[in-house]
């Protein structure tokens, strides 16, 4: 009987591993320019889509084509930045969030035309592998999802906490003003701070793409996850969203055994819902 | 005191929006002075500090530090050159421990090289700081965050160093200590101007001093000549 | 009465001019496709100015609106296989949008902003999951997915619905008029500016929040409820489809946030944009997201906002105001 959760809690920790992921760079994002980037979903995606571009056409493991999607998306990061969210705060409250959706319409059509609404995938032999806890398999895939989770997380914090650049983007997030008079350029760490985010983003498209399939469409469904565990984790805090995670993977694992498979992702959206309404800082939040 | 020209202002109008704030201000800072602001608070002394600091813009009017015209240069490439604000209000960053708000204050590439010499002589200026530096910013007292941001501001190797309102709501004893720092920071041959509401406390300790009523200047001088004048026995002495 | 003829103005007749236009449209012998489109655009138009309340003059950036429509539409749906009549389904369903308006209201305006937008995209993804799992009545089902023809309408023929749809177009433009000139539509303006001051200024921010929240939820059900009529059947992935908040949000910001013309002009290029391209799928809305981008940072306020600075514009205003009688 054991085994019947021990199961849904093993593939909610891996699970959840994906899922901060997938959340690190928004809540990198949100701490630093208190955007909460709404095309984030559909950046991820853009991730899966460039690696699978790589591995088609140079025939590269997925993880490999890090070496070539890492640099694209750290450039059109930073352009995103620079050109269309830096000059939307000057504008007026709600142009962020127009131009961030505006900015998703135009990632989900394009993917939706290069590449046909026909779902893709970026597996290879070992990904489609389970390997044995005891008695119990599980996907090779989610292990690797997690082990790159914690690894993302532990990089993004170093950075954060020893560069001059990642002490500069903490200080302009936490008072802009001292900042400017502290000799930052806030537009340049902001820029490498969105770049930065897109980085994330790029390995969180392949695991994703690594561990299941995708379309042009995937990018609402995992913006909405990811916020669910920025908001549970708190806003800024890479250890919170690793936590937020794992939290939120085990939530709907279980819920899916023992709620039916259907209801999953109905869970993850009411937590949300719930969240919001209670405490939308989050349990780690500030 | 010497008589050369640190930063020489010439006629700027500054705008807040559609809002004029400053009317043809000029004045000079010389180097190794204390010079003070002195204004209501509606006054535009801060107002000043910003544009100084290139937070804000002339409209009109020119401005030039060691010679070189910074009317239109961003903020950050101001403290390239060597002019620090501590603003108003402390502006700790306040989730990051005290040596990292040190730190930080050496983002600049100049400021970078000499960290190490600066970092020794923050800690000489502030011992207090270096028993503390492993804790986060917003758990020290006013004092010590005043002290803070001074420190802070001292890692950008300064030249010029502008001061707003330093001792806001802070005990007479701590703002003795403070004074006593920034006469300390004044002899390693650094330029200090200070904005103070403390009107008597300034023409203590400043060797000149601007008015500035509703964005323009009404009145300069030494402290001396100051607190001799009528006006200002009127204004802000009630005499 | 003779106060009515002094305030008709140039302005006024035109408008007049166009909606008996709109409204005989059906009868002239032109081409289907004339009515279908002019059917969508009044649709739209009529979810646009309800939005264009909510996010133009209150800031407040709704991505919520599938749930009202699909609510709505499911509702009459339903209600025709229970045996209630489509035009009681019809209202029935927007006034349950309504409610179900009110009730989310209470845990989504606590949030501002960002928390905002994202709560109220969770709330028609977390439908589109329920109404597939939820098969209250059974038996037809059409396509996949769990959806339902909508029966008994075979009377209602294409002018009717036409009509229907002019309606509701009419109603939200006067709705949305009589709102702004209110004290409820200072209310929102003085929120949108800046909600601490208008809430010390007593302004109850939250109720004020509420009104136009649930009014558009009810339109924007009516609308929803009428196309679904037209289509005759109702199934959840494109009905709870973030495709319908990308036409509303379209419309209202190219054509302009805040203005009162806004979605109408709006609301005709996109219509316009969709046909011209409908073959090429992605590539009409790939074409908005593009505009949209560079519309919101060449001119918040639309293409309304761009003639209005045009000198064009102000022959318009005076050839508008000026009295015939």
């Amino acid at each position: 009987m054991t085994g019947d959760i021990f199961t849904p809690l093993v593939m909610g920790v891996l699970l959840g591993g994906l899922y901060a992921l997938i959340a690190m760079g928004l809540s990198m994002v949100f701490g630093v320019m208190r955007l909460i980037n709404l095309a984030h979903g559909d950046l991820v995606i853009l991730g899966s889509y460039l690696a699978y571009a790589v591995v088609t056409f140079l025939g590269l493991d997925p993880i490999v084509s890090l070496v070539i999607c890492i640099p694209v998306m750290f450039g059109i990061g930073f352009a995103i930045q620079k050109y269309l969210m830096g000059r939307a705060f000057g504008i007026s409250g709600e142009a962020p969030l127009i131009i961030a959706f505006g900015i998703a319409l135009i990632i989900q059509n394009s993917n939706q035309i290069l590449w046909t609404p026909l779902s893709r995938g970026l597996t290879t032999s070992y990904s489609l592998a389970s390997f044995s806890l005891g008695q119990l398999q599980f996907p090779v895939s989610y292990l690797l999802d997690f082990i790159a989770a914690v690894i993302v997380m532990l990089a993004l914090r170093e950075f954060l906490v020893r560069t001059y650049l990642g002490k500069a983007i903490t200080a302009a997030s936490q008072n802009k003003r001292a900042a400017l008079l502290m000799g930052i350029n806030n537009n340049l760490v902001y820029g490498f701070a969105f770049a930065i985010a897109m980085v994330s983003a790029a390995i969180a498209g392949v695991f994703l793409g690594m561990t299941f399939p995708f379309t042009p469409t995937s990018g609402t469904q995992f913006l909405i996850i990811a916020f669910g565990v920025v908001i549970i984790g708190g806003l800024g805090s890479m250890f919170g969203t690793l936590v937020g995670g794992l939290i939120l993977g085990i939530c709907q694992t279980l819920a899916g055994t023992f709620l039916g498979p259907a209801t999953q992702m109905l869970i993850v959206y009411v937590i949300v819902l719930v969240i919001l309404a209670i405490r939308p800082q989050g349990l780690f939040g500030r | 005191m010497s008589q050369e020209i640190l930063l020489k202002i010439s006629n700027i109008d500054v705008f807040h929006g559609t809002f004029q704030a400053l009317w043809d201000i000029s004045l000079e800072v010389r180097k190794d002075e204390m010079l003070a602001l002195i204004g209501a608070n509606t006054a535009g002394k801060s107002t000043l500090l910003d544009t100084i600091s290139g937070l804000l813009h002339p409209t009109k009017g020119k401005m030039e530090f060691e010679g070189k015209d910074i009317t239109h240069l961003e903020a950050y490439e101001i403290v390239e050159l060597g002019i620090t604000q501590i603003p108003e209000g402390r502006g700790i960053f306040p989730e990051m421990s005290v040596i990292d708000n040190i730190i930080i204050g050496s983002y600049g590439r100049r400021a970078r090289q000499k960290k190490a010499e600066n970092l020794k002589r923050v800690f000489q200026h502030f011992p207090i700081l270096e028993k503390r530096k492993k804790q986060t910013a917003k758990t020290l007292s006013g004092g010590e965050q005043q002290m803070l941001v001074i420190a802070r501001g001292l890692m950008a190797d300064p030249k010029l160093m502008l001061l707003d309102e330093m001792s806001l709501g802070l005990a007479p004893i701590v703002i003795n200590e403070l004074f006593k720092a920034m006469k300390e920071i004044r002899e390693t041959g650094i330029t200090i101007m200070f904005v103070e509401q403390n009107v008597r406390r300034t023409l203590q300790e400043a060797d000149r001093a601007y008015i500035l009523e509703t964005g323009r200047v009404t009145l300069s001088g030494t402290a001396a000549q100051l607190k001799e004048e009528e006006g200002v026995k009127k204004a802000y002495f009630g005499i | 009465m003779k106060a009515l003829t002094q305030k008709l103005t140039t302005g006024w007749l035109l408008i007049i001019v166009v909606v008996v236009i709109l409204v005989i449209l059906p009868i002239l012998n032109l081409p289907r496709e004339w009515t279908l489109y002019c059917f969508l655009f009044l649709i739209y138009l009529a979810m646009s100015n309800m939005w264009n309340l909510l996010a133009g003059y209150t800031g407040l950036i709704s991505l919520c609106q599938p749930a009202f429509l699909g609510i709505a539409g499911y509702m009459v749906a339903i209600g025709t296989w229970v045996g209630v009549p489509w035009w009681a389904g019809l209202i029935g369903g927007a006034a349950i949008a309504g409610i179900f308006a009110i009730l989310i209201s209470f845990p989504v305006f606590r949030l501002s902003g960002v928390y905002f937008a994202i709560g109220t995209l969770v709330v028609p993804e977390a439908l589109r999951i329920i109404f597939y799992l939820w098969k209250p009545v059974g038996g037809e089902l059409h396509g996949a997915g769990a959806g339902y023809m909508i029966k008994e309408i075979g009377d209602l023929s294409m002018a009717h619905i036409y009509w229907m749809a002019l309606a509701v177009a009419l109603i939200s433009a006067i709705v949305l008029h009589v709102i702004l000139k209110s004290k409820l539509g200072l209310g929102l303006a003085s929120i949108r500016d800046n909600e601490k001051a208008a809430a010390s200024c007593g302004v109850n921010t939250f109720r004020i929040k509420v009104y136009p929240f649930v009014i558009g939820a009810f339109i924007t059900g009516l609308a929803g409820a009428i196309f679904y009529i037209y289509q005759g059947y109702i199934e959840p992935a494109a009905t709870f489809n973030v495709k319908w908040t990308m036409i509303i949000l379209l419309a209202t910001v190219i054509g302009g946030l805040r203005t009162e013309g806004g979605p109408i002009i709006g609301t005709i290029i996109v219509v316009i944009l969709y046909f011209l391209l409908a073959r090429y799928a992605g590539f009409s809305l790939l074409i908005q997201g593009i505009i949209l981008v560079v519309i919101m940072l060449i001119s918040p306020q639309g293409i309304v906002g761009i003639v209005r600075k045009t000198r064009f514009y102000s022959y318009l205003e005076r050839f508008a105001t000026k009295r015939l009688i």
